[in-house]
């Protein structure tokens, strides 16, 4: 194995990247730990007209970022190197380079924490402030600023940040936020041991940039922006036994921005969940509307970078590929959500558990956009909307699923799904998508280091590939996936899916991978289609490529 | 105790800082004039087609006759209606311009500019020129402003109006916004320059009588303050075709405190960019 792992590393040197590979192991260094992981994700893609894959002149992209983090008591440092030579497809050429991207020092104790450097932080839902990281989605809203934490009481917690988001390798725009949380059982005494618990918080944050000028519409006039604009919310959280009900309500002030084309009306967004579990069974329903509450701390910013909040996403984060082929973007300038989910599990020994038992999971949503009056364009208030008024749909899926141990080695999970899609929300054009969906998917567990697993997976779609709105996922697909682990540390996959009627496209892959320990090793070869990557609604554009993809990574 | 301290201090940053005032734009400004000095748009044209005149005087704190030609001034003013406009500069004649002790002073850079350029500079005073036409023989037509101009006004208001002008103003707390709009009621060749100036009326000072006394009260109206623009005027980006609608925004801070904005004006003329001709002239109050 140690061969394969060197012949790896040599392939990587002879294509001209520099990568030290040891087996390095947590280590103390002046009484304190030293900890980490470093990922690297290598890409050779090259031309393919039919999938519109482009050819990529450096020939070979990578990826790679390394984790260290040192701990001596309440003290703790860390920073993390970044290398994007060049970035993989689909991740903005704005990160080409490398460097130390991340740093900080934190001090923290059971009542107080205080961190100077980059850090993340959420208030509440984020509907205010979410500064967070998802190297997947190629997306990093660090603060590189100060962040302190205190409890002045049990049960009380308060929080201020100040600082400058992450830009690629700067920092722009300026953000201030406060938080406090108080826990009402711990507040108040004769609450202390009620089975009903109350949290309640808030917080303020505030961006300040300086004016600029962005030409009205009106031939020599300007827009007079606003310098400071601010966004506060209220939640709640309360539970009794299996119950629990969240809320959180957001507002913003007038905030003209390129997202939301330089209007003046000021935004607001509303969450609320409510839940019930037992043993075997669960249910949980949400809603949201949200209204113009795209907050950024930098108002020309139209990508995905520097966004100051976040607005929780409404829609099943679904794993399948044909089901997850149209994730749902939130729409942060304004859409109406619901949301149920039920799990039962049917229990061992009764007609539909049988032997075994049997796991029921049922999701539905729809999103739609609000039902909105225009007002005007640029420089105005843009427009009115009514409270539950909806428009266009943008979104809805049904999904049940059933999971069911067959045998003491056979599992097979069955899924039907029916998505309904805007094409508009991922930037392509004409009706609306209704597909159905169907998978099969089976787990032979051959014995304790060699698993099988095989998926099938069917969509139908009233969708057909027009070359005009050059939507890849259109038409109706058929996908085949066999994977083989075994000897627990070996991992053998091979899929194809492939547009069988009115779509183009045949996207094969196969992937070898290897754990070793902390390392993980994977290589593979295919086809991937363009399309979007959403992760809690957050999306990012994904284009095509035909290659070879690797993957490194290892912790320590 | 210590710890209840640090709590109260921890909690009041925290309440001072949900204090931190985000900015609320009324409906009315959300739009403001870019500040592009001088660039021209198509525009709206102009309702008010007048033909008016344009005065201005040569003056000075210590000129015995220059009570005299403000009162003929204002007279014809009076009875002009608006057709005339007029500005007080006071050059840096030595004699008659220099200011009284702890009195204001009048004199700009800019009316030096003037006043030299048309040959007045030095010379006897009050001297005006209406329109800045020139005579025969090539010289300034140059006037002495105590009467016997109102043939010249009538001339110029009964022509027929080439370029009609309007001109707004509006305080915008840092800054003065200034529009002009022109419209070609005739075609125009030749370049052409837009001037615009600020002048102060109702300022109290010294002011040298026809009798030799000094009037410690006199009104000073119609006070060139400023030329907003470069004194012989900013380039109009036009054709000059009869039709031609175009405007123009500009931004102006006022340069001394002591200016009285409330009792400013705004004067805004076209002239030819060769002859120095004033085409037309209008006037606003600053709102």
């Amino acid at each position: 194995m140690k061969k394969l792992i060197k012949l790896f590393a040599v392939a990587l040197l002879l294509l001209n990247f520099q990568f030290p590979i040891s087996n390095i192991k947590a280590q103390g260094i002046l009484g304190g730990h030293v900890t980490g992981n470093i990922q690297f994700d290598g890409q050779i893609s090259r031309q393919d007209s039919v999938i519109g894959a482009s050819d990529v002149p450096e020939k070979f992209l990578s990826n790679t970022r390394a984790d260290i983090l040192y701990t001596n008591g309440d003290f703790s440092a860390g920073l993390r190197f970044e290398a994007y030579l060049n970035p993989l497809l689909g991740f903005n050429s704005q990160y080409t380079g490398q460097g130390i991207a991340n740093y900080f020092v934190s001090y923290k104790t059971q009542d107080f924490a205080i961190t100077a450097g980059h850090f993340y932080e959420q208030f509440g839902n984020g509907m205010t402030l979410r500064a967070y990281e998802d190297r997947y989605l190629g997306l990093d809203n660090a603060i590189r600023g100060l962040n302190v934490m205190y409890h002045p009481w049990k049960g009380v917690t308060l929080k201020g940040v100040i600082g400058q988001q992450r830009y690629y390798w700067d920092t722009r725009g300026m953000v201030r936020g406060i938080d406090a949380e108080v826990t009402l059982n711990d507040i108040i005494k004769r609450w202390n041991e009620s089975k009903t618990r109350l949290t309640l918080g808030g917080s303020f944050v505030s961006k300040y940039e300086e004016d600029e000028t962005v030409l009205s519409d009106i031939n020599g006039y300007k827009l007079n922006l606003p310098k400071n604009v601010g966004a506060t919310s209220v939640r709640m959280d309360l539970s009794h036994g299996g119950f629990g009900l969240q809320a959180e309500y957001a507002y913003k002030g007038q905030d003209p921005t390129v997202i939301n084309d330089y209007i003046y009306k000021s935004g607001n967004a509303a969450w609320i969940s409510a839940s019930y579990s037992q043993k075997g069974m669960s249910a949980n329903i949400q809603a949201k509307r949200v209204d113009n509450m795209g907050f950024k701390s930098v108002r020309s910013e139209g990508g995905e970078m520097l966004y100051i909040n976040y607005t929780p996403a409404i829609s099943k984060q679904h794993t399948y590929a044909f089901l997850s082929m149209y994730p749902y973007a939130t729409q942060v300038t304004g859409e109406l959500g619901l949301q149920g989910d039920f799990m039962y599990k049917f229990k061992k020994e009764t007609l539909l558990g049988g032997k075994y038992g049997t796991d029921l999971h049922i999701n539905a949503s729809l999103i739609t956009g609000l039902d909105t009056t225009r007002i005007g364009g640029k420089g105005t208030d843009g427009y009115t909307s009514t409270l539950f008024g909806t428009g266009d749909t943008y979104y809805g899926d049904v999904s049940v699923e059933i999971a069911k141990k067959l045998s003491a080695k056979l599992k097979l999970t069955a899924t039907y799904g029916y998505v309904v899609f805007n094409p508009i929300v991922g930037g392509h054009g004409g009706d609306l998508h209704h597909n159905h969906v169907a998978i099969a998917d089976l787990t032979w567990k051959i014995n304790r280091k060699n698993v099988l697993r095989f998926e099938a997976e069917w969509m139908g779609s009233d969708s057909k590939y027009d070359p005009e709105d050059d939507d890849k996922r259109a038409g109706d697909w058929i996908m085949g996936l066999v994977e083989y682990n075994f000897t627990s540390k070996w991992f053998v996959s091979v899929s194809d899916q492939y547009a069988y009627q009115d779509g183009v496209g045949n996207y094969y892959n196969i992937s070898v991978g290897y754990t070793q320990k902390a390392t993980r090793l994977q290589l593979g070869y295919g086809k991937q289609r363009e399309g979007i990557i959403c992760i809690g609604g957050v999306c990012r554009q994904v284009p095509a490529s035909n290659g070879l993809t690797f993957s490194l990574t290892t912790s320590f | 105790m210590k710890k209840a301290l640090f709590n109260i201090l921890a909690l009041a940053s925290l309440t001072a800082l949900f204090f931190l005032s985000c900015d609320k734009i009324d409906e009315e400004q959300y739009i403001v004039f870019a500040g592009a000095t001088g660039e021209w748009y198509y525009g709206n044209g102009v309702d008010d087609h007048s033909q008016r005149a344009f005065l201005e005087k040569y003056t000075g704190v210590r000129c015995v006759a220059c009570p005299t030609a403000d009162q003929v001034i204002a007279s014809a003013q009076s009875q002009y209606g608006g057709k005339l406009i007029a500005v007080a500069i006071h050059d840096s004649c030595l004699a008659f311009t220099r200011p009284f002790e702890d009195n204001p002073d009048f004199r700009t850079p800019d009316g030096d500019a003037w006043s030299k350029f048309f040959g007045i500079f030095d010379g006897s005073y009050p001297k005006a020129l209406i329109n800045r036409p020139k005579k025969n023989d090539g010289n300034w037509d140059i006037i002495t402003p105590t009467g016997g101009f109102n043939n010249t006004i009538d001339s110029i208001i009964n022509s027929e109006t080439k370029v009609a002008i309007a001109t707004s103003a509006v305080n915008q707390d840092d800054a003065i916004d200034i529009t002009v709009d022109l419209e070609f009621l005739q075609t125009v060749s030749g370049d052409l320059t837009l001037t615009l100036l600020i002048m102060e009326d109702g300022i109290v000072a010294k002011q040298r009588q026809p009798d030799g006394s000094d009037m410690d009260d006199y009104v000073h109206n119609h006070v060139l303050r400023d030329v907003i623009t470069d004194i012989w005027g900013d380039a109009i980006d036009c054709t000059g075709t009869a039709g031609e609608k175009r405007y123009a925004r500009f931004s102006y801070t006022q340069k001394k405190e002591e200016w009285n904005l409330d009792n400013c004006h705004i004067v805004a003329f076209v002239s030819d960019k060769a002859s120095k001709y004033i085409l037309n002239v209008a006037e606003c109050e600053i709102e």
